[in-house]
């Protein structure tokens, strides 16, 4: 990692510098000038056809996808989370959209589309070798380009693109696609299957530990669109893997929509961990525009000893609505949750997680931080389900909010059902403010408010960010602190 | 989200005539409620405040309403004794008020204790404010059907500046009748500005019974004023039992809430606390026990309105056998509520395979000169503390039972009455499993 990473600390550091140069407002906010092709606003059961040829799909395939529009026909908005949210229109959003042009191979990926992930600091070229991070790139509704296949394609990992998953591994796919969450599991993961676009897909054969990191990095750039991505990774017996995930936006003033999708299957002694750090646009001061996010994320511990992580950092979109959750099934299996949640201005996040234990000695860990400024509104919510048969099962969770100015909200909603008498669950919550002792100790010292409040918050969330990889967690520590921008003072 | 009002229960419970008060305004209350319950019917499981409390089996049930023979059910009054309370004492029969059962002579200047038959009879105008609530929530049926049906309960004032030194006796008695009976009582209870009262609510049984009971109470605390409000709840085990209590605490109050929930088969109370005014402080303890297939749920809800506001909860759960225990904490710092400190804590132990617990403890916090924390644990007995006990020569289940009693009891320990908490203690201990 040595020699690598300075190479990619000075992407960063190029990309810090933009951050500064745009006012350290939401760097990611413009837009990239590039001919699309789009499919016409609205949802049908044609639409999902006209999808689903759009990217030669199988008829099982199609026939799948409109099932899941059949059932989500039949379902009603979910309204438990406390979040206000303005009527979204279906119909009003066009489902796909594309570059127009459709590289073969990296090298002939339009040279704006690599230079707007080159600003975001996603290295697509070769020059990424240096990173040592392998990414797929995806660009509104389809995958623009995927790197190191060579390398990976060695060591006998599958990592593509949803859709050329599906055309080349077909078995793999139907194998368990919708194996973790089912079509019609909730209204948005009925709706992401009916019309997902693209994403990423993952297999990591028996025994083989992924030789790279792998990342997918999500850009909304077209008008009117909804984004609606699926990921799934299988990590077979013995096998480990680690993942991140990124996403920005641009500076709109209407709201747009993301309902993705992530599947993960932990076989025997499989280890995944999934990390993201989600920056869609979050709307302006006044709270117009920005993106409203709407993930179903869900592992399941399928074997034994098997281990599933999910670490987050969550600074944009406008509405958050996102509980990565794991399914302990095998015996011993490990799930974890690390999550750092700041809302500010008048974004608003419901987020948190579900560990639902049902094998014997499963253990989990959440680790939960909000920080709410503003007028936003940050609640965690979570269950910790403990099974008949969670025989000496374990969990510990901890929440703790942070709240910045007197007109935000910091809520906690945690659920524990147990019904094994083995099992121990156990759960602490606190709330409280910068305190002015802190601020004082800071400001005595000559640290500027602002500083001393980003320093403050970093203390408040080293515990989630050091779960981060490198890089990341350098880029999550420098978005808490945009994020921040204004909040005191 | 509601079932249909064609359930039996529902059905069994609007075939009570509505009640005639000869008050305009309270007759008009309890049709419009009445109303309400025969549109909304019972909440299900979908309902966020029903969620683990199904009410399918209650559903299905009927019910007979009201005992025209309360009046002359042989209770046996010793029963109703309680040590360290030997003060004013009203005592109702299947929700009918009982006067020889009921000790009302010699009443303490300051103190206003009547049934509210009585007190309606009278001027009910004092009643209006407290009487004349809507029950908008869709979970919201019980208080509903109380609203439109309780005749009797107790109306008790205790005038401003007046500190009560005996505690007054509330006595709500399930007595086996002919048929499983409905029936609703409504308590309106004050303390005036800087007036001091312990309340001893008491839930008892009187052989065996399937009764379905509501109970509504309202609690105004005024400025400056203390309460202690002790509740024993030992209904009949096959009883079913849903309380309300809503309290409004004002500027510079103390209350206090020790809760033990013992007895009853389907057993739920939604206890709602409003701390209004400055520096106002509540303490909720309480201990919930479900065995055999008891389902007994509490729903704390505290709500902190003004400045400086304390609330303190702690709340110990042991479910065994096929019982369920469900929990709920929620407190809410609503905006400017600066300076609130607000703590909750729900211990459970789960001894059994067939039992559940399901707890939820809540924070909602909308200032930010706040403390306010909570915490939550399912699991068993400490191991460690077990051995220590054991490595002394205790055989296991007695160290169990030791244990498991010990971490109620602390629930008790700041109870001011000390032939009361003694005799507490020994229920808990009494109703450990063997």
């Amino acid at each position: 990692m040595s020699s690598t990473s300075t190479e990619t600390k000075a992407t960063r550091r190029d990309n810090a510098e933009v951050v500064e140069a745009l006012g350290r407002s939401y760097a990611a906010g413009f837009v990239t000038d590039i001919e699309t092709d789009y499919l016409p606003p609205g949802l049908s059961e044609d639409i999902v056809r006209q999808l689903s040829a759009l990217k030669r799909e199988p008829s099982w395939m199609t026939e799948w996808r409109l099932g899941a529009y059949r059932h989500w026909l039949t379902m009603p908005k979910p309204d438990w989370a406390k979040l206000k949210i303005d009527p979204i229109d279906y119909q009003a959003i066009s489902y796909y959209a594309a570059p127009k042009a459709k590289p073969k191979s990296l090298a002939e990926v339009d040279p704006a589309l690599l230079e707007t992930y080159e600003k975001l600091g996603i290295p697509l070229h070769e020059r990424a070798a240096l990173a040592g991070v392998a990414v797929d790139a995806v660009f509104d509704s389809v995958s623009v380009g995927t790197t190191f296949r060579k390398q990976l394609a060695e060591a006998g990992v599958l990592f593509c693109s949803m859709s050329e998953a599906i055309r080349e591994y077909p078995e793999l796919v139907q194998k368990y696609l919708g194996s973790v969450v089912p079509t019609g599991d909730n209204f948005f993961a009925a709706l992401n299957s009916a019309v997902f676009s693209d994403g990423s897909f993952v297999f990591i054969p028996k025994g083989v530990r992924c030789p790279m990191e792998l990342s997918t990095y999500f850009r909304i750039n077209a008008q009117n669109t909804g984004q609606f991505e699926r990921t799934l990774i299988v990590a077979e017996e013995g096998s480990h893997v680690s993942y991140l995930e990124g996403c920005t936006a641009p500076k709109r003033d209407e709201n747009q929509l993301h309902a993705a999708v992530v599947e993960l299957v932990a076989l025997e002694k499989a280890q995944i961990k999934y990390s993201t750090v989600q920056n869609w646009y979050p709307g302006d001061e006044n709270g117009v525009g920005g993106i409203y996010n709407f993930v179903t994320k869900r592992g399941d511990c399928r074997g034994d000893d098997s281990k599933i992580s999910w670490t987050q950092v969550e600074t944009g979109s406008a509405i958050t609505w996102k509980y990565p959750s794991v399914i302990l099934r095998g015996d011993r299996s490990v799930g974890e949750f690390h999550s750092v949640a700041l809302t500010h201005h008048f974004q608003q996040a419901d987020t948190g997680t579900k560990m639902i234990h049902l094998g014997k000695d499963t253990k989990s860990k959440i680790v939960a931080k909000g920080i709410s400024a503003g007028r936003s509104s940050n609640s965690y919510r979570g269950l910790v389900k403990m099974g008949k048969g969670a025989e000496g099962a374990r969990n510990y969770t901890q929440c703790d909010s942070l709240l910045i100015g007197k007109r935000c909200g910091a809520h906690t909603f945690p659920y524990m059902e147990v019904k094994n008498p083995s099992a121990i669950v156990e759960h602490e919550a606190t709330t409280s403010k910068i305190s002015d002792d802190q601020m004082f100790y800071c400001r005595s010292r000559g640290i500027r408010e602002e500083d001393a409040v980003s320093m403050i918050v970093d203390g408040f969330c080293k515990q989630v960010f050091k779960e981060l990889p490198m890089e990341f967690a350098v880029e999550a520590k420098k978005l808490l602190e945009v994020s921040l921008e204004g909040a005191v003072g | 989200m509601n079932q249909p009002a064609s359930l039996p229960l529902v059905a069994s419970l609007l075939d009570a005539p509505l009640p005639a008060s000869g008050v305009a305004w309270l007759d008009t209350v309890r049709r419009e409620n009445r109303e309400s319950f025969a549109a909304g019917g019972l909440p299900d499981t979908r309902v966020e405040a029903w969620k683990y409390t199904p009410l399918r089996a209650l559903g299905q049930r009927q019910f007979a309403s009201g005992d025209a023979a309360a009046g002359v059910r042989v209770v046996d009054p010793s029963t109703l004794a309680l040590p360290g309370v030997d003060g004013p004492r009203l005592v109702f029969v299947n929700g009918v008020f009982r006067a020889d059962l009921s000790a009302l002579d010699r009443l303490p200047a300051g103190l206003t204790l009547q049934p509210l038959s009585q007190a309606l009879e009278g001027d009910a105008q004092p009643l209006r404010f407290a009487l004349s609530r809507h029950y908008r929530e869709v979970g919201d049926a019980f208080a509903r059907i109380n609203a439109a049906s309780a005749v009797d309960g107790v109306v008790l004032r205790v005038a401003a500046g007046t500190q009560l030194d005996v505690p007054v006796q509330l006595v709500f008695v399930g007595a086996a009748a002919e048929a499983d009976l409905a029936w609703h009582a409504r308590n309106v209870i004050e303390l005036g500005e800087g007036a001091g009262l312990t309340l001893i609510e008491q839930h008892t049984a009187n052989g065996e019974l399937a009764h379905l009971a509501t109970l509504v109470s309202d609690i105004e605390v005024r400025e400056g004023a203390r309460l202690r409000h002790v509740v024993l709840q030992g209904a009949a085990i096959g009883a079913s039992l849903i309380r309300r209590s809503s309290l409004r605490l004002h500027a510079r109050t103390r209350a206090s809430l020790h809760v033990l929930e013992l007895g009853g088969a389907l057993v739920r109370h939604d206890i709602q606390a409003e701390l209004t005014g400055d520096d106002a402080r509540l303490d909720t303890r309480g201990v919930f026990m479900p065995h055999g297939r008891q389902h007994i749920d509490t729903q704390l809800a505290i709500r902190h309105q003004a400045l400086n506001t304390v609330s303190s909860s702690n709340w110990r759960g042991v479910a065994n056998d096929r019982a369920r225990g469900v929990f709920r904490g929620a407190i809410v710092v609503a905006p400017g509520a600066d300076g609130s400190d607000a703590s909750l804590s729900n211990k459970n132990l789960l001894l059994s395979p067939g039992a559940e617990i399901d707890t939820k403890p809540e924070l909602e916090i909308y200032a930010d000169e706040v403390k306010a924390a909570h915490g939550a644990t399912v699991g068993q007995l400490d191991e460690r503390a077990l051995f220590y006990l054991r490595s002394r020569g205790i055989a296991l289940a007695q160290a169990r039972a030791l244990l498991t009693a010990a971490f109620c009891r602390a629930m008790l320990d700041d109870l001011p009455n000390e032939a009361l908490r003694e005799h507490l203690a020994a229920l808990l201990i009494a109703h450990l499993p063997a």
